[in-house]
């Protein structure tokens, strides 16, 4: 193995490179310049900055603030300098090292996607569900209200008193069996054309869009809706959402690093399909405990799911591709789980609104 | 990769006028390799580790890109970008956010106005502040041949100019734009130093209001893809008009070209969730490296070490703004 190897000298006072020769001397090195000046640099005062990848020229320095610099383009050079200074081994990188590096890199890339995994699928819900769990009722209803104020601001509300008496006693049916409910429900019907949506906002509040209302054959299928509905707030579904947003958002900060521009799009459409996973969950989880709760208010589930065939009839046939980028489950999906589960429980069931005219309470917004 | 071979000694060859380029050397898959484990003790350590992955990531940048045989070396450390993000976070971030919600909670509406009004004056007057205060700290941090760059000029001075061509800007309805870009290079540029020697910028806004009057005319029309044509004319021009020493140096950067890069980009970043971040970040390096090229004499044996002091504060606080200036 040669102990001598040619490479630049920089002093760190201007910029002018010089040729050198290096000789390996033991315990330091010994550098000629071209026009014979010769240093001496204790291998203990040297520290290497440049030269951990294959092809990168080794770079050595001596000194602080303003190092002198050692440039040497021979990689053989880190090997005989481990052959000749065994001692000083941990001070220089070791190009030994380069596979097991990268062996360790990769376990590493197959470590953060199974961390990344865990803390998605499972630690991000769970603690988001335990900290909703304990945000105050009053808290929520003061969000709520906010929120019912922005999305009912542009519309006319529809008052009825006999069709809101006729809500207000479904609602009531649903909470009987249901222990300590922490919140004061209200229902709110808003005029609107042509979309069939209801929300629930925190708090206790629903909100119902006026052509779902017209659209319920029965008060069983609206009672389906409400079910589902006053099943995202008793679970707390919307809190739980902001803070599994703002999880992921913290746990992207980490991912992202300095992403900038074009790079921060990438990292944002990953976390907009997280997020619609964890909408989808939150629904699913609605439709099913929404139908325990017909069923432990003895209302027949065939309204629900009478309501949900019908929605699913209208439902755009996508690709199913596009199941990733939905926020609610496929309607298809829905009417299947549901059926399943009411199958598993039959029982005797005592009708809604017994004797009166669904056809005529449910035109809420006729006055 | 190889280094291209060093030309023997660089005085005498750096008089001779030719042609310079800056090359990068380095992969996408060993910068995937430092990220993925950046990633993971990022995770593992709650956030701070990415003070030290960026520092990393930094190095690894810098230490791939070569100009005249010579690589360039990144001395920041990841412990003085965690103080300067405390000091960032402590006087310029809390104090903001908290007075943004005391008055939010605030059941005046005068209050709450005044108090977003503030906010958002407070967080504007700190934009030019930390753009100042980042690129003091990454050129003191930037070296070639063991010559440290720095820079030197006033942040108030800056923020000064800043807001006033931004409210020329609005009074102008954006017809100040090249003007304040052009005076905002020049500051950047002419106060940048490479040793003991500047860079000199000489170029003048009303050279770009011509462009700039196409491309508002265009930008409806285009549906906003002509901003790509004018922000590479801009950076041509901008190029064009900076010089080092005798050396001047010249950008061939077309709209077309950087169009294609920047959607290209754009669909890697989206298609891979992400990950293709490193890939990205290099194809976006080598392109601005391709286009651009060092012409003239330069001599290298005048220059002479004169470094500055700086700390991390503002490049803290640009990342914490989000009006970080790239190139990681």
């Amino acid at each position: 193995m040669p102990d001598a190897f040619t490479g630049y000298y920089l002093d760190g006072r201007s910029a002018v490179r010089r040729e050198a020769s290096v000789r390996l001397a033991g315990s330091a090195l010994e550098i000629t310049l071209a026009d014979g000046a010769r240093l001496w640099w204790p291998l203990r005062d040297v520290r290497q900055t440049q030269g951990f990848y294959s092809g990168e020229q080794i770079r050595l320095e001596r000194g602080a603030p303003f190092p002198e610099i050692l440039l040497i383009t021979e990689p053989a050079f880190l090997r005989a300098l481990r052959a000749t200074a065994p001692g000083f081994g941990r001070r220089f990188h070791n190009p030994g090292w380069r596979r097991p590096r990268m062996v360790f890199t990769i376990g590493a890339a197959l470590a953060a996607v199974a961390v990344g995994a865990v803390l998605y699928v499972w630690a991000i819900p769970a603690v988001a569900g335990l900290i909703a769990a304990r945000v105050p009722v009053s808290w929520e209803e003061k969000l709520g209200s906010a929120a019912v104020e922005q999305l009912t601001a542009s519309r006319r509300r529809c008052v009825d008193p006999e069709s809101d008496e006729a809500i207000a006693a479904i609602v009531k049916r649903l909470l009987e069996p249901q222990p300590n409910v922490p919140y004061a429900f209200r229902v709110i019907v808003v005029d609107e054309k042509r979309v069939v949506n209801a929300y629930a906002v925190p708090g206790g509040q629903v909100v119902l869009l006026r052509p779902l209302v017209e659209r319920s054959r029965t008060p069983e299928e609206l009672a389906g809706v409400l079910a589902h509905e006053l099943q995202h707030v008793l679970r707390r579904h919307a809190t739980r959402l902001v803070l599994q947003h703002a999880s992921t958002g913290l746990l992207l900060v980490a991912v992202s690093g300095d992403m900038t521009g074009a790079m921060a799009y990438g990292i944002e459409s990953a976390r907009m399909l997280g997020s619609l996973r964890y909408s989808r969950d939150i629904e699913s989880e609605a439709d099913t405990e929404g139908l325990r709760m017909l069923l432990a208010a003895d209302v027949d589930p065939k309204g629900m799911i009478g309501f949900f065939e019908s929605m699913q009839a209208e439902e755009r046939v996508a690709p199913d591709m596009f199941r990733y980028m939905a926020s609610h489950p496929l309607a298809a999906e829905r009417v299947q789980a549901l059926t399943r589960l009411a199958a598993a429980h039959k029982k005797e069931f005592r009708p809604l609104l017994p004797g009166r005219d669904w056809k005529s309470l449910r035109r809420v917004c006729a006055s | 990769m190889v280094a291209p071979p060093p030309s023997a000694t660089s005085a005498p060859a750096g008089l001779t006028g030719q042609t310079r380029r800056l090359t990068f050397h380095g992969s996408g898959g060993t910068l995937f390799g430092i990220y993925v484990v950046n990633i993971l003790l990022t995770i593992a350590t709650f956030g701070f580790y990415r003070f030290w992955g960026r520092t990393k990531i930094r190095r690894f940048m810098l230490s791939q890109t070569s100009f005249e045989g010579d690589r360039f070396a990144y001395h920041g450390t990841g412990k003085e970008l965690l103080l300067g993000f405390v000091k960032a976070v402590l006087f310029v971030g809390l104090p903001i956010t908290a007075m943004n919600a005391a008055a939010r909670f605030s059941h005046d509406l005068k209050i709450i106005i005044t108090g977003q009004i503030l906010t958002y004056v407070l967080i504007f007057t700190f934009i030019p502040l930390a753009m100042v205060g980042a690129r003091r700290y990454r050129l003191s941090r930037t070296s070639w041949r063991g010559i440290r760059f720095s820079f030197r000029g006033r942040a108030w001075a800056f923020a000064r100019m800043f807001l006033l061509s931004s409210l020329l800007g609005i009074l102008t309805l954006s017809l100040y734009y090249p003007f304040f870009q052009a005076r905002q290079q020049a500051f950047m540029v002419s106060n940048s130093y490479f040793g003991r020697r500047p860079f000199r910028f000489d170029g003048r806004g009303r050279d770009l209001f011509g462009a700039y009057i196409v491309a508002l005319l265009l930008m409806l029309p285009t549906l906003g893809i002509y901003s790509f044509w004018f922000n590479a004319r801009m950076k041509r021009y901008f190029w064009a008009h900076t010089h080092f020493e005798t050396a001047r140096f010249r950008s061939t950067m077309t709209g077309g070209a950087l169009l294609l890069q920047t959607l290209v980009n754009t669909i890697l970043m989206i298609v891979s969730l992400g990950l293709a971040w490193p890939w990205v970040l290099i194809r976006r390096t080598r392109f601005e490296f391709a286009c651009l090229t060092v012409e003239g004499p330069l001599d290298l044996a005048g220059i002479v070490q004169e470094p500055q002091l700086a700390t991390a504060t503002g490049d803290a606080l640009s990342s914490l703004l989000g009006a970080d200036v790239g190139f990681v």
